[in-house]
């Protein structure tokens, strides 16, 4: 490819002070900078500035100070948007951490056959987001989804899962619990291979109970790897989308309205580019808190006792 | 020796329970995909199909250009994979190994990043594709995962860790640095070089938000977006039926062949995922 760059003559061993020449450096950094900037930086500053335009995709940006802000304040719909997506985050946020730890815990005894339990709870993950969407859509329908089928059979009555208002969200739910629980367990696991087995022998010398080990070894010393599985769920949630898009758009109503859904209709489907551009500086300002909230635990020590 | 038995029985039924939940809705998908419409609109659970047929699959492939689609999403896919480990090498090689003005303030800058959320770029991504009119383009989708973050710190980290005296043997030979950025340091770092490329092939290929609003047509929709548009064939409850075989078997042909390769290689994609769960 022509954008490798090429080391200056005289950059040889035979000049000891100069390892490499001084321009070395920034000629291999300079190909991925160009990207970064032109694709990632540059368009997160333009992005924060277009917040504070009025912008549809025809006829030119006009600067409106903070009237998007203003206007956040009293959007019905934002406000629907950010307690969809809290709601959405606070029920599977929770479920997803203690799932996938209890089904790594499960799949690490030391039976036979627990590589393919792995295997098994990993497979959803391997699908992409809208396989998973439509897959679901089919799963939980009203009348002859086999998720109804089977309550109805076992005397439970089937629920409209996503066209009632009351439902939707949990049809959601239940879909990205089942789409990604493999991966917060590969997560675990790898956290679990960590724990020394001495560790274990010795509690057991001792006489301690299996609960006791659980308790006092193993949600100890894992406290680091759910401090990253928690983060990294949180984050994913706060920006669900995917299923959302394939499986209700956000409807019935404004049921499973979420932000990023929010920002797509807001920007893509009615074309007010600056105000779409507001929203998605608002998320970005809630993934700082939590980002932050991060930083401030990990310094505090609470992953840092566990750790070595 | 009966509560041990008894443990393990309990064990081994949960187990079953677990490969049930976790793969029956995808053998659900299989057959449903493989039945007439009647048969898919009733209340009688039928895991092999009565009355098999192959007729959704044909239209499928008569209706929507889901092949094109695939062939967009490996093109898209491994374009991006082959940029990102070029850029993400060079630039991490730079930031471990060589000493500059800047290198702590141009890392910093490429860390923050990583709390910025994607979500941010795209209707500035969008506005600057149209701009130059390459939206709807391979170029559109391939980019902006060249900028992506995770590889160069993950590329970095791996840099830091390799011996300095490989590196100086060939110095002393006369090689360039480039020489030994590429013919000593990127063999060495094969496992990193490795996890990068799966975990940018996978994101890339599952990626939907910025391929949904980047793509217009088939020439460059991927297959994601694509399998999206399944879902617009449910107009209504009644038509549902209809819809639903068709759409299972778009999702079958879009499933099976990232389930194959997983099953081949799912060591590399465990090991991937971990690695960078963990450190991104």
């Amino acid at each position: 490819m022509r954008v490798i760059p090429r080391p200056r003559a005289g950059a040889t061993a035979g000049e000891s002070s100069h390892l490499y020449s001084r321009w070395t450096p920034y000629l291999f950094l300079l190909p991925y900078l160009l990207v970064f900037l032109a694709f990632r930086l540059g368009p997160s500053l333009f992005g924060l500035a277009m917040s504070f335009t009025r912008w549809s995709i025809v006829g030119s940006p006009e600067w409106i100070g903070t009237a998007n802000y203003d206007l956040m304040q009293i959007d019905p719909r934002l406000e629907v948007a950010l307690k969809n997506t809290a709601f959405f985050t606070g029920l599977t946020v929770p479920l997803l951490v203690i799932l996938s730890l209890a089904l790594a815990i499960f799949l690490n005894q030391p039976h036979k056959g627990r590589a393919l339990g792995r295997i098994a709870a990993f497979t959803p993950y391997v699908l992409m987001s809208t396989v998973v969407g439509v897959l679901w859509t089919w799963l939980l329908e009203k009348d002859f989804g086999l998720v109804n089928v089977y309550l109805e059979q076992l005397g439970i009555a089937g629920q409209p899962w996503l066209v009632s208002q009351d439902v939707a969200m949990y049809g959601i739910i239940l879909t990205t619990i089942w789409w990604t629980v493999g991966y917060g367990m590969v997560l675990f696991l790898a956290g679990l291979q960590d724990i020394p087995a001495e560790l274990y022998e010795a509690a057991r010398i001792d006489g301690a109970s299996s609960w006791r080990l659980l308790r006092h070894i193993t949600l100890p010393l894992l406290a680091p790897t759910t401090f990253v599985v928690l983060m990294l769920t949180i984050i994913n949630s706060f920006q669900v989308f995917d299923q959302v898009y394939v499986m209700t758009s956000g409807g019935p109503g404004t049921a499973t309205l979420t932000l990023v859904q929010y920002i797509y209709t807001t920007a893509f489907q009615n074309l007010r580019m600056g105000y779409g551009a507001a929203i998605a500086t608002l998320l970005f300002a809630i993934l700082i808190v939590f980002a932050l909230v991060q930083a401030y635990l990990y310094r505090r020590g609470v992953t840092g006792t566990a750790s070595q | 020796m009966t509560t041990k038995t008894l443990i393990k029985v309990i064990w081994y039924a949960l187990l079953a329970l677990l490969i049930l939940l976790m793969l029956a809705p995808i053998a659900w998908m299989i057959s449903t995909s493989f039945k007439p419409e009647t048969e898919i609109a009733t209340i009688d659970v039928n895991w092999i199909p009565r009355n098999f047929t192959t007729e959704n699959y044909e239209r499928v492939f008569e209706r929507f250009a889901i092949l094109r689609w695939t062939l967009n999403s490996l093109i898209v896919s491994s374009a991006a994979t082959a940029l990102v480990l070029l850029l993400d090498s060079l630039a991490g090689y730079a930031l471990a190994r060589m000493h500059f003005a800047g290198r702590s303030v141009i890392f910093g800058i490429i860390l923050s990043m990583l709390f910025v959320p994607m979500q941010i770029t795209v209707v500035p991504l969008f506005l600057m594709f149209a701009e130059v009119d390459l939206t709807d383009t391979y170029l559109a989708l391939v980019l902006p995962v060249g900028a992506n973050v995770t590889g160069v710190f993950l590329m970095r980290q791996f840099f830091l860790n390799i011996p300095y005296e490989l590196e100086d043997a060939a110095r002393v030979d006369g090689a360039s640095t480039l020489r030994i950025w590429w013919s000593v340091v990127l063999p060495l770092a094969k496992p990193a070089l490795t996890a990068v490329a799966i975990v940018t092939f996978l994101s890339t290929w599952n990626s939907f938000f910025w391929p949904l609003i980047a793509t217009r047509t088939d020439a460059s929709r991927t297959l994601p977006v694509g399998i999206a548009q399944f879902m617009s064939l449910r107009p209504g409850q009644a038509q549902g039926a209809q819809a639903y075989g068709q759409a299972m078997a778009g999702a079958v042909i879009a499933a099976l062949p990232p389930i194959i390769v997983f099953y081949m290689l799912q060591r590399y994609f465990i090991e991937g995922i971990s690695m960078t769960g963990i450190k991104g």
